[in-house]
């Protein structure tokens, strides 16, 4: 297999040329997105830009505990988004968010890495980063919808709620079908994704390690074995997420903190 | 204006007791210093014009609200933040415009038969059939979403799962309000042989009143 072809600056420079269609269209239907798209193209740019650099000197030193310390500031950030993205109180969750993320991120990881996969250095940078990067990120999308349908449902449908409790439910009792709920949706995309994958898409992490000059037999090995990682990933951190930002979220009768939910 | 029933009296005969509340929301005070006392087996209702908080004196009875101050006794004991839990297990509620969630009416009634405090009471399910059709539900109606349930079916079938439930107090939120008079009939008939049941309602239309033994204005259990 032939080793990846590297980008030269001045064609990847070429490559934004491709952004005249999305912009033309926009111009043509007059949707009121160019400001968002130049400033999301930019951030782009610039975040993966310094990723790369710091990522080139992670890699070069490879040391087990500066790795630790990049997928730590990783799940921090994920950790900021989420809260933002939920419309959540930052402060009592940013704690219970923080476990729910390292738990659910490191469990499968080391999982697959360490025990299924057997790679021989998977604490390395190489493997380490972008194994923690796809289940976080997955998990992050998956946090941000199960939280707010958590949450807001249980705003919305208070009546309901009120109700369960009138009846003697205890908290949890009461909790159950908003959380059954919170958990479905958080995790249909993953499931409709693995449902369809190879047919619909060719995942990312497939398609890299085909570009980087693997055997697409490897790739689809590690694909499977990412998929189940992630999908075991979202199923913990929704769990987690709810089960640990509960006991912030309601008082001694159990009604829902008002101030827990922003912009309400 | 107290009336002598409506005094705080400490004696065990005493079901349901307000004492002393205060509630404001955003400012604008909703009970003003209520005080009333509802004996065993009871049926008293309030009434009042809307926005006289007398809804929220059930929530209040309820744990759902809050009082600023004042104390709310139930079965002899004052609720706390300690025991709302287990005094909610004494109390059925039947809310205004009832909302019961989603699912078929037969899981909506076997819910709360599914929560631990409630497991004693499962073999009241048996008296299903017999309730409904006091109320003129047909059997055909369990296998039905509850969602698509007239106002006055999801009514009569809070009431039925109220009943079921066999609490010793009762609180009715214009609970027959989407109900046609013979269904109202049917329903203050039942509370009416209820002996042990006290039941604490809240209304303005005058036919649910028949079977109230005592009917209480709002203005007279708190200052106006």
């Amino acid at each position: 297999m032939n080793r990846i072809i590297d980008i030269s600056l001045l064609s990847l420079a070429g490559g934004y040329l491709l952004l005249i269609f999305p912009l033309a269209i926009m111009l043509y239907l007059r949707v009121d997105m160019l400001k968002e798209t130049a400033v999301a193209v930019l951030r782009m740019t610039v975040q993966l830009l310094f990723v790369g650099l710091y990522l080139q000197v992670v890699f070069k030193l490879n040391n087990p505990f500066l790795n630790l310390a990049w997928v730590a500031a990783m799940i921090l950030v994920a950790d900021l988004s989420i809260l933002k993205g939920c419309r959540l109180k930052l402060k009592p969750f940013l704690l219970p968010m923080f476990i729910a993320l390292v738990v659910s991120t490191l469990l499968p990881m080391i999982f697959f890495a360490g025990i299924i996969l057997r790679l021989p250095g998977w604490f390395e940078a190489q493997y380490v980063i972008p194994l923690a990067g796809m289940i976080l990120g997955n998990c992050l999308r998956a946090d941000i919808i199960g939280l707010n349908n958590f949450y807001q449902s249980i705003h919305t449908n208070e009546k309901s709620y009120h109700q369960s409790l009138a009846y003697g439910a205890a908290l949890a009792e009461a909790l159950n079908p908003f959380f059954r709920d919170a958990l479905r949706s958080a995790l249909a995309p993953t499931i409709a994704s693995m449902a369809t994958i190879g047919l619909v898409s060719l995942p990312g992490m497939m398609t890299g390690v085909i570009l980087a000059g693997a055997d697409p037999f490897t790739a689809i090995k590690y694909q499977i074995a990412i998929m189940i990682a992630i999908f075991s990933g979202t199923a913990i951190t929704v769990f987690l997420a709810i089960q640990l930002t509960v006991a912030n979220s309601f008082d001694a009768f159990g009604m829902l903190h008002p101030d827990i939910l922003r912009d309400y | 204006m107290l009336t002598s029933e409506d005094m705080i009296s400490t004696d065990s005969n005493t079901a349901v007791e307000l004492n002393r509340l205060h509630l404001s929301f955003d400012g604008q005070p909703v009970l003003k210093d209520l005080s009333l006392s509802v004996h065993h087996g009871h049926k008293v209702t309030l009434t009042g014009p809307s926005g006289s908080g007398k809804s929220t004196v059930l929530r209040c009875i309820l744990g759902l609200v809050m009082p600023d101050s004042g104390t709310i006794t139930i079965l002899g004991e004052p609720v706390t933040r300690h025991n709302i839990w287990q005094k909610r297990r004494h109390i059925a509620y039947v809310a205004q415009e009832p909302d019961l969630g989603t699912g078929s009416v037969k899981q909506v009634i076997e819910t709360p038969f599914s929560y631990r405090a409630n497991a004693g009471l499962r073999d009241n399910l048996a008296r299903l059939p017999e309730i409904m059709e006091s109320f003129n539900l047909p059997q055909p109606l369990l296998d039905k979403q509850i969602t698509r349930l007239s106002g006055g079916e999801k009514q009569r079938i809070a009431l039925t799962i109220a009943i079921l439930l066999d609490r010793p107090i009762v609180l009715l939120d214009e609970a027959s309000s989407a109900l046609d008079a013979k269904n109202k009939q049917a329903v203050a008939d039942y509370f009416k042989q209820a002996q042990n049941t006290t039941v604490l309602s809240v209304a303005h239309d005058s036919e649910w009143l028949g079977f109230a033994t005592r009917v209480v204005d709002m203005n007279e259990i708190q200052k106006t």
